[in-house]
């Protein structure tokens, strides 16, 4: 029995070390000296000593606190942008009869079913008709409608007893009100969901970035790192110092709110 | 009853952000793309000019249009496995009560919240000449010589493919854990009672019982594979010699490399035809078992 049980933490060690992995080979690229070897056989994993010249270096040869700063506004602008448009969308689709609802719901829904490739180019084309094109505006608006987000809030809303929206609309509360003093606080977890999500999707976007975006100096992070890496000559070991830079940040929030983030996983199956 | 604040436009100011959002980068671009693919347009020389089906009957005498048709199938069936099977066996690993199986759990997960950009210059490291893979491959007899992976044509797009398939598994893991959850332990017990062992209780219990699950999964496996562009982007840029030019990365790069923003549109058309068929397809073929639309 004993024995059964290491067996199965070898196992899930092992394959925890599959995920893990390239992630510390990257570490140990980023930190390891100017003479110590990157590749070799048999690899050659602990920095003696480790150096944080590379992290300078890849902080510099790049204007990575630009970038970093850039990855920063557009979470800070998309994510609770995002997350009220969905919250608005859902309350009606949650709690309110009207004409034309299915439509709605069909329209949030139609937009799972228009593939990334083929929206890029008319959506480029379209918000270079806006005058949007290399502007943070051209990044983050078309991000702000996600269906993800809005079914998860209706789901969750839905879920508000009919009772307690009736009696607060009879004691005369303004629709406003109850969104804001009802609705949201009774989800704030699913709030907290989409947030974490957002923030992670948003600060990993690349595609979309890359294509609007013309001025380097707009650039997030992500297409910051694969700027770097496309510059001939730079040194293997601070590209790996930059890129496991730039994945801290989203590291350590999925960390901290990873019941969050498997929640909303089984919330968006069910869902 | 009158509801004090709500009058008849009341549910649509609500829904009027997320409607007009949807007009301006939904509607509004989907509208274009099918009416770009039967026009010619470079964005440097307007207007543009209207060329009938010239775009799709161009399509057909593309070599490169069916490479990359070819190369989006093979990404689709390579990542099967990967995506749909292996996922499985990681869910039922970890839907054990063992102290300390969260950490397990986040772990896989890493990759998933991690950017395709990061995820890609990582295994090139691991990809290398002189990297950690070639040297087990060696090492274990598997192979002679190291193998320059990415730079290969034989062997780039796996590769690739692997890349997609490890950075995405932890995502198909909860979709089955989830799936897992909601099967009673009893089940199993009485199973056990009975004498089944660790495989038959996986084929007579948790794969049946998991169908609907499974369904999303292939249907989202399938969706995410045609669409594959950033982890070629990053590793290989569609090479070597065409080896992991999928149609997501050839439209990208007629689009934006070419500036051929019509035959662009014109193929994004066709992986849109492509993508709703798959969809339907496994949705007849698992009779609508599915959990999510």
């Amino acid at each position: 029995m004993i024995l059964r049980r290491a067996g199965m933490y070898i196992l899930l060690t092992a394959i925890a070390l599959a995920f893990v992995g390239p992630f510390l080979i990257l570490l140990s690229a980023g930190l390891k000296p100017a003479d110590q070897a990157v590749y070799s056989f048999p690899p050659d994993i602990i920095p003696r000593p480790p150096v944080l010249n590379w992290v300078i270096e890849a902080w510099t040869s790049i204007p990575y606190p630009t970038y970093l700063l850039n990855s920063v506004i557009y979470v800070g602008l998309t994510v609770p942008a995002y997350v009220i448009v969905s919250a608005l969308c859902a309350y009606p689709l949650a709690q309110m009869h009207f004409r034309g609802r299915n439509i709605v719901f069909f329209a949030i829904l139609s937009t799972m079913f228009l593939p990334g490739e083929l929206m890029l180019i008319p959506r480029f084309l379209v918000v270079t008709q806006l005058g949007m094109a290399d502007t943070f505006a051209g990044v983050i608006l078309p991000g702000l409608l996600s269906a993800f987000g809005i079914f998860l809030l209706r789901q969750t809303f839905a879920g508000v007893p009919r009772d307690v929206v009736d009696a607060a609309r009879t004691d005369g509360c303004h629709e406003l009100r109850i969104f804001w003093h009802v609705m949201l606080p009774a989800a704030r977890p699913t709030l907290a969901i989409l947030s974490i999500f957002g923030f992670i999707s948003v600060w990993n976007s690349f595609i979309w970035p890359l294509v609007v975006l013309k001025d380097s100096a707009k650039y997030p992070l992500a297409l910051g790192i694969s700027y770097l890496a496309g510059i001939t000559g730079t040194d293997v070991r601070t590209l790996a110092a930059g890129t496991i830079m730039s994945i801290i940040p989203v590291v350590i929030v999925f960390m901290l709110m990873q019941r969050h983030v498997l929640e909303g996983m089984r919330g968006a199956v069910k869902g | 009853m009158r509801i004090p604040g709500q009058r008849w436009y009341t549910p649509y100011l609500f829904a009027a952000p997320a409607l007009v959002l949807f007009g301006v980068f939904f509607a509004w671009p989907a509208v274009t793309a099918i009416q770009l693919s039967f026009f010619k347009y470079d964005m440097i020389s307007p207007p543009p000019v209207f060329v009938g089906v010239d775009n799709f009957v161009r399509m057909l005498g593309d070599g490169r249009f069916w490479t990359a048709l070819l190369n989006s199938v093979l990404f689709l069936v390579g990542m099967f496995p990967l995506l749909v099977v292996v996922p499985l066996l990681l869910a039922v690993l970890v839907n054990q009560k063992l102290p300390g199986i969260k950490t397990f759990r986040m772990l896989y997960y890493l990759p998933v919240v991690t950017s395709m950009v990061a995820v890609g210059i990582a295994w090139e490291y691991v990809f290398h000449q002189q990297g950690v893979l070639n040297w087990m491959l060696t090492g274990a007899g598997l192979l002679d010589e190291p193998i320059q992976y990415l730079l290969d044509p034989a062997w780039a797009l796996p590769a690739v493919i692997l890349v997609e398939g490890w950075k995405n598994m932890g995502f198909y893991m909860m979709i089955y854990l989830a799936g897992l959850q909601t099967i009673p332990a009893s089940i199993y017990e009485a199973a056990r009672v009975d004498g089944a062992n660790a495989w038959h209780r996986l084929r007579s219990i948790t794969v049946p019982l998991l169908l609907p699950y499974i369904a999303v999964a292939i249907t989202v496996e399938m969706l995410d594979a045609m669409q594959a562009f950033t982890s070629i982007y990053v590793m290989t840029k569609g090479g070597p010699q065409d080896a992991t030019l999928t149609l997501g990365y050839y439209i990208w790069s007629a689009a934006f490399e070419r500036y051929e923003m019509g035959y662009a549109s014109a193929m994004g058309l066709v992986l849109w035809v492509l993508m709703i068929g798959l969809a339907i397809l496994n949705y007849r073929i698992t009779r609508g078992r599915t959990v999510i639309a």
